[in-house]
């Protein structure tokens, strides 16, 4: 029992001090340092998503100067993949609108289905009908033929 | 012989050869749709427009024009042909551009495309544009069988078709409804076609109208890899062109072979690779606690090692089946002949021919064109439609050309042309050696042709049937210098090739129905034998392609290689060796029969001395001669038949059968089709014609 909490705890430990090194040494998750500081400094949070993505903007929509208009940006709550971003909050961060999915009171239909990320490199990926490591159903392909088997 | 000028060359041609064949011999090639060279010539697609000087003075149609129709200039000059002249060019291009109007754009889904005539000669003698705005013609597609697809839109009113089921096939199923643009080909009752060759009006037709139903939409011809080889559907020996991709046979296309079978060949032959992807052994079985288990090749040599060991040689015996190449024949009977065995057969059928009566007693010592020589033909105990489908169109084009008197002892079938029914057994044969009128219709003939089938010796007195049938060719003369009308008919691939190399019982020895008996053998050899069923108690050894008859009844069962799997030489009914070639690969662990045979004789300790194809055929080419000299029949020495006339014994009274029960189920390949199973069900060409 003891050294099952023990094992716990280092296991979080260990776990708690890969989490801090990809913080630290890699872009591609979470944020990297200087965005912290610079979403501190000048951003404004907006609004949270149901895979957790964080979205912010300039502080009271500031016309950014190198952009011309007001700077908007995502923080990702592990990996980041741009493609969880959901229908409503992509029309919001590539300003197609101005007005968040949070404030607006859209309710989906029960036809819709939920977000779902590009699952492309991952077991879940789509595979057409008849691809060779899709499953059972393999087409018929030159070379074939039906084994006799005793029974027949 | 008649001179005239073709494009400026003079050439000499025989006065009744059309103009289309005279540009052929002067080297210029002629555009045709409806032209073939073994059809009548019906002159309606007007392709093979030419201009002429001494004939009418329009474009005139190659194909129907003979050479002695033209008329020389006022000097004597001889008549001049132009085929390049503006006048030819545009003629050529104004029917190209009518042919064109009314056929869809398909080629991309077209399983005519890259082999059409249409396109080929559309992109070297047609125009790039069309001036025809309107709707194209469309037209039903029309159902005529299970073997020939139809897209009716295609058709370009060739009538090849319909003059080939009308002239080779003789059954009258195709023909033409409507005129003009309403022109269309059909069966009118859109029932299936009756005819063996169906499958020949697809090669035939110059578009994709008709095309092959078991191969649409599978292959193009491009990527098909193409090997010569010869068929063994039937005895024929009809040459053949195996289409493969990959390790797949994608198509059978026949060969031309003038000697053998023209350019047909019948739809078992074409329509039966479906069966060597179905039903295939794969790997050894052997039997353990009454059940079969895989196994690996060196466990089921050691079954049967253990088994040939512990077993007295002559209780030993081995039957050669009918898809054989001559050289596992020639394998087999040496490994027996090493075992100390007499019990060797290659006569599932229990026919009784015997290589000790001379080589002139069972072989079709008139060769299939000698049909077109003969002038009066006597069918005994034969179906030739159903045993050798081309051999029949041949008797068919005999006919045709008149002068042929036909007569049949045996099944009353239809043969596709008439003939004089005589008699259904061997007291009509008997009768026949002494006189009667066919008797007189075969002796006043010049070359008469008597044709045994296997239906007349597959039977206990069979010996007897041949010596009558034997007397009475040379009672009426069929037997003389220069012409040997005494024709044995076979209906197994390798039977020729076996009785060449000796494969019967030796002195002692018990032939097939004494080894099928009870209690006869302890071990038999199945080299793909599935016609006969050996009795319970022996140890059956199987070596076949196909889990059918001979696996099922198998306690070892070795997987060996169908025909498009393996090289080697076949002897057609004639006597002619055909070389065929490999096509594709045995699958799985199976392996070509001559290298199991050979394998399984050092395992038995009776070692084969060679240990490649090469060596193996080097041995056989050895030992008899005339196996090597391929293509080439060696005429057997006729005096044989004579002393087999002479040997008489009683025949029983028994009407002749054929040997053949469903041409479309005769060997373990065509019975693992589903195409053949299919034209079973449906009955084509023989019931189904009766019925109506």
């Amino acid at each position: 029992m003891v050294r099952a909490i023990k094992g716990e705890a280092s296991s979080s430990e260990a776990w708690a001090v890969k989490e801090f090194l990809l913080y630290v040494f890699t872009w591609w998750n979470k944020q990297t340092v200087g965005t912290m500081l610079w979403t501190r400094r000048f951003g404004e949070f907006v609004g949270q998503d149901e895979a957790g993505n964080r979205y912010f903007r300039t502080k009271g929509g500031a016309i950014d100067p190198q952009l011309g208009f007001e700077r908007r940006w995502v923080i990702y709550p592990g990996y980041a993949d741009s493609t969880t971003i959901p229908t409503g909050w992509y029309g919001w961060i590539h300003h197609r609108t101005d007005t968040p999915p949070t404030e607006e009171s859209y309710t989906p239909r029960d036809w819709q289905k939920p977000h779902l990320r590009n699952m492309t490199g991952s077991p879940a990926a789509y595979r057409p009908k008849g691809a060779v490591p899709g499953g059972r159903n393999r087409p018929e392909v030159t070379g074939d033929y039906k084994a006799w088997a005793p029974g027949e | 012989m008649a001179k005239l000028i073709v494009d400026g060359t003079e050439v000499d041609v025989p006065a009744e050869y059309t103009l289309l064949q005279a540009c052929e011999v002067a080297g210029v090639e002629i555009p045709r749709f409806c032209f073939h060279e073994r059809l009548s010539i019906a002159g309606n697609c007007r392709m093979c427009l030419v201009e002429v000087k001494g004939g009418p003075p329009k474009p005139t149609a190659s194909c129907a024009m003979a050479v002695k129709d033209l008329r020389p200039g006022p000097n004597g000059e001889p008549p001049v042909v132009l085929t390049k002249s503006p006048m030819v060019k545009k003629a050529r291009e104004g029917v190209m551009e009518f042919l064109l109007i009314n056929h869809p754009l398909d080629c991309p889904i077209c399983d005519q495309g890259g082999e059409c005539d249409l396109q080929d000669q559309a992109m070297a003698y047609g125009v790039d544009t069309s001036r025809f705005a309107e709707n194209k013609r469309a037209v039903e597609d029309k159902y005529i069988g299970p073997l020939v697809r139809t897209s009716m839109n295609r058709c370009i009113h060739c009538t090849r078709c319909v003059r080939f089921t009308t002239e080779v096939a003789g059954a009258a199923d195709l023909g033409a409804i409507g005129r003009g643009e309403d022109m269309e080909i059909t069966t009118y009752l859109e029932h299936a076609m009756h005819s063996e060759l169906q499958g020949n009006v697809a090669d035939l037709c110059p578009v994709g109208a008709l095309t092959h139903k078991p191969y649409a939409f599978h292959a193009r011809p491009w990527e098909l890899t193409k090997t010569e080889s010869v068929d063994v559907m039937d005895a024929v020996g009809s040459n053949i062109r195996i289409d493969t991709r990959g390790r797949e046979v994608m198509r059978i296309l026949p060969r031309t072979n003038e000697a053998v079978n023209e350019e047909w060949i019948s739809d078992k032959t074409r329509y039966v690779w479906d069966g060597l992807k179905a039903q295939r052994l794969d790997r050894p079985y052997v039997r353990k606690d009454g059940r079969l288990v895989p196994a690996t090749w060196t466990e089921a040599f050691s079954v049967i090692a253990a088994r040939v060991k512990a077993t007295a040689p002559a209780r030993i015996g081995a039957i050669l089946g009918d898809l054989a190449t001559v050289e596992e024949a020639f394998a087999l009977k040496q490994l027996f002949d090493k075992l100390g065995s007499k019990n060797i057969d290659s006569r599932q059928d229990g026919a009784a021919l015997n290589p000790a009566l001379g080589r002139a007693s069972y072989i079709f010592n008139a060769g299939i064109d000698g049909i077109e020589a003969a002038d009066a033909i006597l069918l005994i105990g034969t179906d030739p439609r159903h045993e050798a489908s081309v051999l029949n169109a041949r008797i068919r084009k005999r006919w045709r050309a008149g002068g042929l008197k036909v007569g049949v002892i045996g099944p009353r079938v239809d043969l596709t042309y008439p003939y004089e029914y005589l008699g259904a057994g061997p007291e009509t044969l008997a009768e026949l050696a002494g006189s009667g009128t066919f008797a007189e219709a075969l002796k006043a003939a010049e070359r008469p042709l008597v044709i045994v089938g296997q239906g007349a010796v597959a039977r206990p007195d069979g010996a007897a049937v041949l010596s009558l049938a034997a007397r009475v060719a040379v009672a009426v003369g069929a037997v003389k210098e220069g012409w040997n009308g005494f024709a044995v008919l076979h209906t197994a691939a390798s039977r020729v090739g076996a009785l060449d190399v000796g494969v019967v019982p030796g002195e002692g020895g018990l032939d097939v129905a004494g080894m099928t008996a009870a209690g006869a053998l302890d071990v038999a050899f199945l080299l793909g034998a599935d016609e006969v069923d050996v009795a319970p108690g022996a140890f059956v050894i199987y070596l076949g392609t196909h889990g059918d008859r001979g696996a099922h009844r198998a306690d070892v069962i070795l997987p060996g290689a169908a025909y498009p799997e393996k090289s080697g030489i076949y002897v057609n009914t004639e006597g002619r060796p055909q070389f065929a070639n490999r096509a594709a690969f045995p699958p799985g662990d199976a392996r070509e029969d001559w290298a199991v045979l050979r394998a399984l004789s050092e395992v038995i300790g009776h070692k084969l001395p060679y240990d490649t194809l090469l060596a193996l055929r080097a041995a056989l080419v050895a030992a008899y001669p005339h196996l090597g000299r391929l293509d080439q029949v060696e005429p057997a020495d006729a005096g044989s038949i004579a002393a087999l006339a002479g040997l008489g014994g009683t025949a029983d009274k028994g009407a002749f059968v054929s040997t053949i029960g469903d041409f479309f189920l005769t060997n373990p390949i065509a019975r693992a089709s589903a195409v053949m199973a299919e034209c079973s069900k449906l009955r084509l060409g023989s019931d189904a014609v009766a019925a109506e």
